[in-house]
């Protein structure tokens, strides 16, 4: 559907409408991918979906109705259904209307018209650079590569109207041999603008360089996180961010907003048009807004629902998509130089899970390379292991922050973690 | 509407047949999900979907090309046919194509799985009231700060056919209820909660499982539970009951024996596996009183389909027999790439918009033979933990090096369980933990979880399986808790 067609969509839905409060969201999605694994394409598709989700309120209830039958002629029957759940729905206590008009909703640039076309032979294309520099390696190539191409409209009874549509290039890649491997992940807005072959080419040495792995020895090290291993513990610190969960007493930041919760070199902000750039609304319509989460290891600020928010006299606040880690200077090869003494660099982590969610602690395991640092040297690979973590104690003992880069949704740095015993 | 659908695959496979695919198949869904959602006493979300669409796999010059849509619309449909044999195409064309399937009998026919009382005909006002109770009670103690009380109804309608004659229908109606009281206690915080999972059954599951019950005892246990003292460090037995059972065997069993991660399909994502193809048929996995039965012919298992998503029939075979590992789970596109002349039907796909791929089926660790209680394996304990329900959990990416937590936890000391502990996890690998089972209660005993959420695959899909266990011992298991 084109942008007007999306909208007199929506506008007939709100119009139509039996009830004073209306929250419709119509969303279209293209995502064209191929996997690949064991050197051969396992899937190839290109699949589209388009799905209305609406949401009626009388004042005292509110029910969703989502459906993939749209079409004007369809707009009665939608709504009768959706008022059906409706009439059978509990009052509300917590009930809100639809977010006030005059949303200012940002825009947000993350289109290009030649990755929305999605030419199958771009992905393919890369497909078969991996697998010939695999083969070629005496390495088996896997992974993921594809374009999403999305589509939103929002209309709210209270007058607001909304629109984004943004396109994302990917690529995930893992080469590996016997326990040796690597992995790197690559985003952006445009096809053309994803650095395959050197990916290719970088993996495919970092695998190599991964063979032989020995035992990690029992004791203390520095630990040196790659931009990726960062990425993958930050999203339990946002998961446990929330405001009415902390004041209920469910997560480790329960009456610790204003105060210090880790260390000065740890800043998490969102960025609406940062690197990556977020959404300009949330699902309920709300604008999206610039946040500080936390501030040189300062809580300054949790993502918080209207309802709540209101009872608590603070600003409604929500994660618009994106996050970003606050870095310093310098590549991750620059980190390791710079490292006196024994340190371990780690790649990425895998299969991290809550231990003790009030605790905020986590357990995992490596994953596609970690590696015995000596001296600024990389010395030799480590055998995968177990670790059991508390992120914010981690990032309380931040020694250098490199450069942030873009990591799927969120821009994070590379890291030194001060010395920690293992094994 | 089922004989709509098969109409519509048949027009689909005849314009497959002429676009001249090597091999075409369709899936064409009907699903309508209803959700009910309390968040403490309070309606949090009450919401309705009507879900349909259209999934085509072709394969020309050996290489796949799937192309799906939403909805049933015509012109949309014939783009998407389009679409599958472009993109097969391009792959072809840039890598070549390698897929061979294994040979299987054409099936035709229809599956209603099991349901008495349609969830969809009960009062939507009379789930409303049975949630808000049950968040009463569970709220009935100050201790208690938060809740979620649950149900959730899926009927899915679904039909397969494929060029090579194969057109199969199944009508599926999915019901899972839940509940979790959250106790805060003295700067801690601790849950309980309902961990059956869902079933293929109507209302009279929700019935079964009384959740009147169970919130009482939700709430009792998780303010126990808070109170209680911190788990032990060691070495030490454990005993384990089935919900807990049903998770570690799906991650430490299920996963490694599937047959894309033996091949490295999964080798960016989800991971490989320790097993090798020539492991079949003799590899200790366990000690001899494990035997793991794959069964996707159980009445009420989440993935009791009729036929997957290469229709092919369900079945019921061996995993594991007296502790050797006898074969991987396979499709029709691995199964000759595992040694195997014909699939176990393991095909399946998260809906419509999705690509099939090898999924767990429904497995269980079988009753133990002779009568056996859970009191007679825990008199027989000097030192360790009993543990109920699910928790915490980690794996490695080849299914050896595991860590797990619980729901509930118990010391016995001296053959007896003596109090409540709380944060307790315990560590093993895989082989080692299958060897040291040296207890299975009996039949009575066997408890079932039906899991809506099993994450595999890229782009991310979720499967369901049903697992199951009798309540069993383990000896000399690594014990303790996480970060300090």
């Amino acid at each position: 559907m084109t942008r007007e067609e999306m909208v007199v969509f929506i506008n007939a839905i709100l119009e139509q409408a039996s009830v004073p409060d209306v929250m419709a969201k119509l969303t279209e999605q293209r995502l064209a991918t191929v996997r690949f694994g064991q050197n051969r394409i396992t899937q190839n598709m290109d699949t589209f979906e388009r799905r209305l989700r609406l949401t009626l309120g009388d004042g005292e209830r509110q029910a969703v109705y989502s459906t993939h039958r749209i079409d004007m002629d369809a707009i009665p029957s939608i709504l009768h259904s959706a008022m059906e759940m409706l009439e059978t729905a509990s009052p509300d206590p917590e009930y809100m209307p639809p977010v006030e008009a005059g949303q200012v909703y940002p825009v947000v640039e993350k289109w290009d018209a030649e990755t929305a076309r999605a030419n199958p032979d771009d992905r393919t294309g890369a497909v078969a650079a991996a697998i010939e520099t695999a083969e070629r390696n005496d390495l088996e190539a896997s992974g993921i590569t594809g374009v999403s191409v999305d589509t939103t409209a929002i209309g709210t009874s209270t007058g607001n109207l909304g629109f984004q549509r943004s396109t994302s290039a990917f690529l995930r890649l893992t080469m590996d041999r016997g326990k040796g491997s690597s992995y790197r992940s690559i985003n952006s807005v445009a096809w053309c603008d994803l650095p395959v072959d050197k990916t290719v080419e970088e993996v495919s040495q970092e695998a190599e360089a991964d063979m032989n792995q020995a035992d990690l020895e029992p004791g203390s090290y520095k630990l040196i996180f790659e931009p990726q291993a960062v990425a993958d513990l930050v999203p339990y610190i946002a998961w446990s961010l929330n405001a009415r969960q902390a004041d209920e007493g469910l997560t480790v930041f329960t009456g610790r907003q204003g105060e210090k919760i880790t260390g000065d070199m740890f800043t998490m902000s969102s960025m609406v048009n940062g690197i990556p750039k977020g959404v300009p609304f949330n699902e309920e319509g709300l604008a999206a807004e610039d946040a500080v989460w936390i501030e040189k290891g300062v809580l300054i600020n949790q993502p918080c629902q209207r309802y709540w928010a209101k009872k608590t006299d603070r600003e409604p606040l929500f994660i618009p998509g994106t996050l970003s880690i606050e870095g310093g200077e310098g590549s991750t090869a620059d980190l390791i130089n710079s490292v006196d003494g024994r340190a371990l660099l780690f790649r990425r982590f895998w299969y991290i899970r809550f231990v003790d969610q009030k605790e905020l602690s986590l357990t995992g395991m490596t994953r596609d390379g970690v590696f015995l640092v000596e001296n600024g040297k990389i010395i030799r690979p480590v055998k995968d292991f177990r670790w059991n973590w508390k992120p914010l104690d981690l990032f309380n003992r931040i020694e250098i922050l490199g450069t942030a880069v873009r990591k799927g949704q969120n821009s994070i740095p590379p890291m030194v973690i001060s010395e920690t015993v293992l094994g | 509407m089922i004989e709509e659908m098969r109409g519509l695959s048949l027009k689909i496979i005849e314009q497959l047949q002429h676009r001249g695919v090597d091999y075409g198949d369709v899936r064409v869904e009907n699903v309508d999900l209803e959700s009910i959602a309390f968040r403490k006493q309070r309606l949090d979300e009450a919401e309705l979907q009507a879900n349909q669409g259209i999934g085509i796999r072709v394969l020309v010059n050996g290489c796949w090309g799937f192309a799906s849509c939403s909805g049933f619309e015509t012109g949309l449909i014939e783009k998407t046919v389009d679409r599958a044999v472009d993109v097969a195409r391009s792959g072809s064309c840039a890598v070549g194509g390698m897929v061979k399937l294994s040979s299987e009998k054409p099936e035709t026919g229809h599956y209603d799985g099991p349901c008495v009382k349609n969830p969809f005909e009960i009062p939507r006002t009379e789930k409303m009231d049975l949630l808000s109770s049950t968040a009463d009670i569970i709220h009935s103690s100050p201790l208690i700060s938060m809740s979620w009380s649950y149900l959730w109804f899926e009927r899915r309608k679904r039909v397969f056919g494929n060029t090579e004659g194969t057109l199969v229908s199944s009508d599926l109606t999915f019901t899972q209820p839940i509940l979790i009281a959250y106790a805060v206690h003295n700067d801690d915080m601790q849950s309980r909660s309902l961990q059956d999972g869902a079933r293929i059954a109507g209302w009279e599951w929700i019935e079964q499982v009384d959740m009147i019950a169970w919130a009482e005892k939700a709430r009792e246990e998780a303010i126990m539970k808070v109170k209680a003292p911190e788990g032990p460090s060691g070495v030490m037995d454990l005993v384990l009951d089935g919900l807990h059972l049903s998770l570690t065997m799906h991650e430490s069993v299920g996963h490694p024996t599937e047959s894309d991660r033996v091949l490295g399909w999964e080798a960016n994502m989800a991971g490989r596996t320790f097993l090798e193809i020539s492991d079949q048929e003799h590899l200790k996995y366990g000690s001899d009183k494990v035997n793991f039965i794959a069964d996707n012919t159980l009445p009420y298992g989440v993935a009791s389909w009729g036929w997957d998503d290469d229709g092919v029939p369900g079945q019921k075979w061996y995993t594991v027999k007296n502790g050797i590992f006898q074969e991987f789970g396979s499709v029709r596109e691995t199964a000759l790439l595992v040694d195997r002349q014909h699939s176990r039907g393991r095909c399946r796909a998260m809906d419509f918009a999705c690509f099939p791929i090898n999924r767990q089926p429904n497995f269980y660790l079988e009753p133990g033979t002779e009568q056996v209680t859970p009191d007679d394996l825990i008199s027989e304990v000097e030192k360790g933990v009993y543990i109920e329900g699910r928790g915490s959990f980690s794996i490695d990416q080849r299914r050896v090096n595991f860590q797990f937590g619980g729901d509930l936890f118990w010391e016995i000391r001296n053959g007896k369980k003596v109090q409540p502990l709380k944060k307790v996890i315990y560590r093993s690998k895989t082989r080692d933990f299958w060897g040291s089972c040296d207890g299975i209660s009996d039949k009575r005993f066997f408890r079932t979880m039906g899991l809506l959420t099993c994450g595999k695959g890229e782009p991310v899909q979720s499967a369901r399986m049903t697992h199951g266990a009798s309540v069993s011992r383990f000896r000399n298991i690594e014990v303790g808790r996480g970060a300090e």
